[in-house]
């Protein structure tokens, strides 16, 4: 049951907008436009519904929150609201807004509303199939609650009940019993105006009508898990849910989601020792009631057969990894260590913050370097310095209700939909809600794009800059007037686009704010995890900042600035550094994965911190198990800055975070942390609040044209898209299967010279290998296409050894067999 | 086949209305004009040129049910089957023409020529019972009128609705049903002597309206 809860400060109305009205006897004001149904959960007065839901747009489908209304006349005498003569007609209380006088009578005082509504409720049930014990949602549905507080004890229905052949996929993650269904039209409505998504529809009439999708076109959206949760009744179930556990049976832990930089609030649910489902918790202020199903339906990974269980070091003699105990594994990584002499630290992107101010700190006090980043993907010295001046330790920014407030929001490398789709929907809101304009500088409109009413300012790959200079002089955009810029960290790619991004930000006094696609990156960029940041976003160049430092920490900070993840690699591999320490980071992100991999096995001694076996602990000489985020406490900083504090959900894992790990090794090395917990660290990262002094100026780097394409290839441009590969998605293949088929977008005239249609297979290909994908189209520029990164079992860095920018050829593959036209 | 020469006549209606999507029920009509019946083809056409799922198309195509998801025949026979029309003969006339025909309710005759509904109240009610042949009114039919009917449309001989207007087949009505006139639209009255009965009396007879209308 959804309530929404009163909204408190800035947002209170006007005295003079509030309307006075009586519930039940109960005297009260509410702002003007209010629905009675939500003015009655006000004064704690609960009307039964299903169709009612307070962030989709009212349609009154399913008349269950009945009530009697009496409003004031001309004379002021009361009269009640009547249908045919004599007989009152109740209304639809989630539909109608509050009026001036008006007396609400619900269930509670009238018992005609009360007959009403169980007049309806009986014609609910009359299909309704009595499968509560075997149904899902048995114990938390609202139709069965609702049934015994404002239903019939008995049924008076003896015919046969409708029946369908249950269940369909309405998508392969999605299903739908039908005969459960109570038209409340929740789910469609959501597709619709939520997510933008309406691939499911309700068809047929009458009793037979019922949700359906057209049966070419699976619902295929990245929320549609959202539908499942919103469902009053059980009639939409996940494949992965489905028939797994009882509600009553399950622990509720609220949590906070760990696969982009949104910070959505979510429940997990676990038995046993075991998440068993993940669902949207509501946080107003970050992702109201909404996640995306990569939040949802992505936390299997963590309980993969090659999860890691124990210390395991590489003996001498066979070469091989072999268990060990956790102080023979410390006193071997610090042996290794100290033997290494210079060592450099790459993070990945599922650090919490508190496990990232441990690398930070280690790196530092017990390594003596600064040769430490979290960029686990293609980054730049020109995005290092940006973040320093513009983000690092910059605290709470423009926030997802700023965007509802702003007058345009402009979108530089990003693809919200695929990238961070929480903050897509909040887009999306405010898109829809007629206030905020979207702008994008983009290769092509996506259909994310689209979705959002987006203007597209088209540039190709690495022709970004001349375009986001432009943008201060577009009178459309009016970024002066309350603009927000929205940066995503592909733009690092580009030399001169995050120069340009300052420039524009401080000509034309619009917000800005850095979305990264991982959850752990803004944390850890807060935290200290980049050779030129320290903690609290101090600049390691000013010796202010490392005296203030050094003063918590006890120790002097290495001044010698640090590497940066590509360099950290290339002098592992050139033998200048002696050793890596490595957590969570999946090489096949980075610019180069070859050369990575290269480094890697060559690197004198490697550490590696991590959940499952992977390709750094294939060649690590040491490698220490340490906990998902169900297993520890800790936070994560959204995009917006916000700090998400979330608490250990399986109690009783004993999996180590990673600050323990890197504790043990410090001691051993004889330069302690001077914390071994989560809460420890959060502590002391917390005394790094807030820097007033100088900040690393913005970066000035030129913009560099890029080169056109030789002759018969094309410019790629490429993201991730949302379900994709990755480890921290692998396990649950309904996932998969629900996601998009990996498509080449080019031209409608490339579509053409290829002699291909759309759905074809093409080959994309470089120097380095090839990859079979779909071909779709799209309004690029003839000589781009789009691609995405890693989807599909292809990954354009591992295989192609290509990124955004890159030279491709495509061609056409012959099919193997005539495809056979499909008749309706 | 969605030719393109239907595809042109698709986007025209869409672009008769400010929201093109508000052009969705002409539309599906003419799709049954150029397809017997909506198709999956059709619904993909429709979707196309209004930017919306095909999901949505089939919510609308489904719902309603003058369209229709099963070849028709050449001539759509609707006897109102609603109290009125039941009670003076509707329902004789409907079993009467099953049987004649050899078909069902929504069934179509094994030569492809009539297919047979029963339909609901067509405000013809002052001539019940009444038969609609693709739509056009047959006014105070008897079972054996209705019998003779569908004979004459079978063998092909031309048949006039009894207000006046030749019956085309279905499918150029649906032509007509999307907005493509066929400049039979004043053909025959639009009110007849039984239609206007009551306003007679009532004339005789001095009577108004009340005043200030509905209450
Ligand atoms: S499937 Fe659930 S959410 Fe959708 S209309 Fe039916 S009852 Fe409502
Ligand atoms: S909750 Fe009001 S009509 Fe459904
Ligand atoms: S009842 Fe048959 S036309 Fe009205």
């Amino acid at each position: 049951m959804t309530v929404t809860p009163s909204k408190a400060g800035s947002n209170a109305p006007a005295p003079q907008d509030l309307v006075t009205l009586t519930i039940d006897g109960i005297e009260t004001s509410v702002p003007k436009g209010t629905l009675v149904i939500r003015a009655a959960e006000q004064i704690g007065v609960q009307i039964p519904r299903f169709c009612d839901h307070p962030l989709l747009a009212p349609v009154g489908a399913c008349r269950q929150c009945l009530v009697e209304v009496a409003m004031p006349g001309p004379d002021g005498e009361l009269r009640t609201m009547m249908g045919p003569p004599g007989r009152v007609k109740p209304q639809a209380s989630c539909t109608l807004p509050v009026a001036e006088g008006m007396q609400v009578k619900t269930q509670l005082t009238s018992p005609i509303a009360d007959k009403a509504q169980q007049g309806v409720m009986e014609q609910l049930l009359i299909n309704h199939p009595l499968d509560c014990p075997v149904c899902d949602k048995g114990g938390e549905c609202p139709l069965q609650n609702q049934a015994m507080t404002n239903g019939r004890g008995e049924s008076r229905f003896q015919e046969v009940k409708r029946t369908f052949p249950k269940p369909i996929n309405i998508s392969a993650q999605v299903l739908l019993d039908r005969e459960r269904c109570v038209l409340c039209a929740r789910c469609t409505r959501f597709s619709e105006q939520v997510a933008g998504d309406p691939f499911i529809a309700l068809v047929e009439r009458g009793a037979l009508q019922q949700v359906g999708i057209y049966e070419k076109e699976p619902y295929r959206s990245n929320f549609s898990g959202n539908v499942i949760q919103i469902c009053p009744v059980g009639a939409l179930t996940s494949a992965d849910y489905r028939f797994r556990a009882r509600p009553f049976d399950l622990v509720s832990t609220p949590s906070v989601a760990e696969h982009d930089s949104g910070g959505a609030a979510i429940r997990v649910d676990h038995r046993r020792g075991k998440v068993v489902r993940r669902l949207a918790w509501n946080d107003p202020e970050v992702n109201e009631e909404w996640i995306t199903d990569k939040d949802r339906f992505a936390f299997h990974y963590a309980n993969r057969p090659d999860r890691l269980t124990h210390p395991q070091v590489r003996d001498g003699e066979t070469g091989e990894l072999r268990p060990a105990s956790w102080p023979e594994a410390f006193a071997v990584a610090a042996r290794g260590l100290r033997a290494a002499g210079r060592v450099g630290v790459l993070t990945g992107g599922r650090l919490t913050r508190e496990d990232a101010y441990g690398y930070a700190k280690f790196a530092r006090v017990a390594l003596g370097t600064n040769d430490i980043d979290f960029r686990s993907r293609p980054a730049s010295a020109e995005e290092e310095q940006f973040l320093a001046s513009r983000v690092a330790g910059r605290g709470l920014g423009v926030t997802y209700t700023d965007l509802e407030r702003a007058n345009a929001v402009v979108l530089l490398g990003l693809e919200p939909e695929e990238e961070a789709g929480t903050l897509f929907l909040r887009l999306r809101k405010a898109y829809r809600a007629g206030g905020t304009r979207i702008f994008a500088v983009a290769p092509f409109t996506s259909n994310g794009l689209r979705k959002l009413g987006a203007t597209v300012v088209k540039a190709a790959p690495g022709e970004e800059v001349p375009a986001i200079e432009q943008l201060a002089h577009d009178g459309e955009l009016a970024l002066d007037g309350g603009g927000v810029i929205l940066v995503g960290e592909r733009l690092a790619t580009v030399p001169g686009a995050l120069s340009a991004v300052a420039v524009l930000a401080s000509q034309t006094g619009a917000r800005l704010a850095w979305v990264p696609r991982r959850a752990g990156d803004r944390g850890a960029l807060d935290a200290g995890c980049l050779g030129s940041v320290l903690p609290g976003g101090r600049p390691l160049a000013d010796a202010g900042a490392r005296v203030d430092v050094g003063a918590v920490w006890g120790s002097t900070v290495p001044t010698v600035p640090g590497r940066d993840t590509d360099g950290i690699l290339a002098a592992a591999a050139a033998g200048e550094l002696g050793g890596l320490v490595v957590a969570g980071v999946d090489l096949d992100d980075l610019a180069d994965p070859t050369a990575a991999r290269a480094a890697v096995a060559s690197a004198g001694f490697v550490v590696s911190l991590e959940l499952r076996a992977s390709a750094v602990t294939e060649h690590a000489d040491v490698v220490f198990p340490v906990a998902p985020v169900a297993e520890k406490p800790g936070s994560f900083v959204s995009w917006e800055g916000r700090v998400r504090p979330f608490e250990k959900v399986l109690e009783g894992s004993n999996a180590v975070p990673d600050v323990r790990v890197l504790a043990g090794i410090a001691d051993e090395l004889g330069t302690p942390l001077g914390f071994q917990t989560i809460e420890a660290a959060a502590a002391e990262l917390d005394e790094f609040a807030s820097w007033d002094g100088e900040r690393a100026a913005d970066p000035t780097v030129a913009a560099s044209p890029a080169a056109p394409a030789p002759a018969g290839s094309h410019r790629l441009a490429t993201w991730k898209t949302m379900i994709g590969d990755g480890p921290m998605q692998d396990g649950d293949p309904a996932y998969h299967a629900s996601g998009p088929t990996p498509t080449v977008l080019v031209s409608a005239a490339t579509l053409e010279s290829l002699g291909a249609a759309v759905g074809d297979q093409v080959e994309l290909s470089t120097d380095t290998g090839t990859a079979v994908l779909a071909v779709g189209v799209a309004d690029l520029a003839d000589d781009v296409v789009w691609a995405p990164t890693s989807s599909g079992g292809v990954n354009l860095g591992r295989d192609l050894g290509a990124g955004a920018g890159s030279a491709v050829r495509l061609s056409l593959v012959p099919a193997a067999a005539p495809a056979v036209q499909e008749a309706m | 086949m969605i030719t393109d020469e239907t595809k042109a006549e698709l986007r025209e209606i869409a672009a008769r209305y400010p929201q093109p999507r508000s052009g969705l029920l002409p539309m599906l009509h003419l799709v049954q004009s150029a397809e017997g019946r909506v198709t999956a083809e059709g619904i993909e056409a429709c979707a196309e040129i209004l930017g919306i799922t095909a999901a949505e198309v089939s919510g609308v195509a489904t719902f309603y049910t003058m369209y229709k998801r099963r070849p028709m025949g050449d001539y759509h026979v609707g006897v109102c089957t609603n109290t009125l029309c039941a009670v003076m003969g509707g329902d004789v006339i409907f079993e009467r023409l099953k049987e004649h025909l050899g078909v069902g309710n929504d069934e179509t005759t094994e030569d492809g020529k009539i297919t047979l509904e029963h339909v609901e109240c067509n405000a013809a009610c002052d001539y019940a019972p009444v038969v609609m042949v693709n739509w056009e009114f047959m006014d105070n039919q008897t079972p054996e009128s209705a019998t003779r009917l569908v004979d004459d449309l079978r063998a092909g001989s031309e048949v006039r609705s009894t207000r006046g207007p030749r019956i085309c087949t279905w499918r150029e009505a649906e032509r007509v049903l999307a907005g493509f006139d066929d400049g039979l639209a004043d053909e025959g009255p639009a009110a007849g002597p039984a239609t206007l009965v009551g306003l007679e009396i009532a004339r005789e007879n001095g009577w108004k309206a009340p005043e200030g209308g509905q209450q």
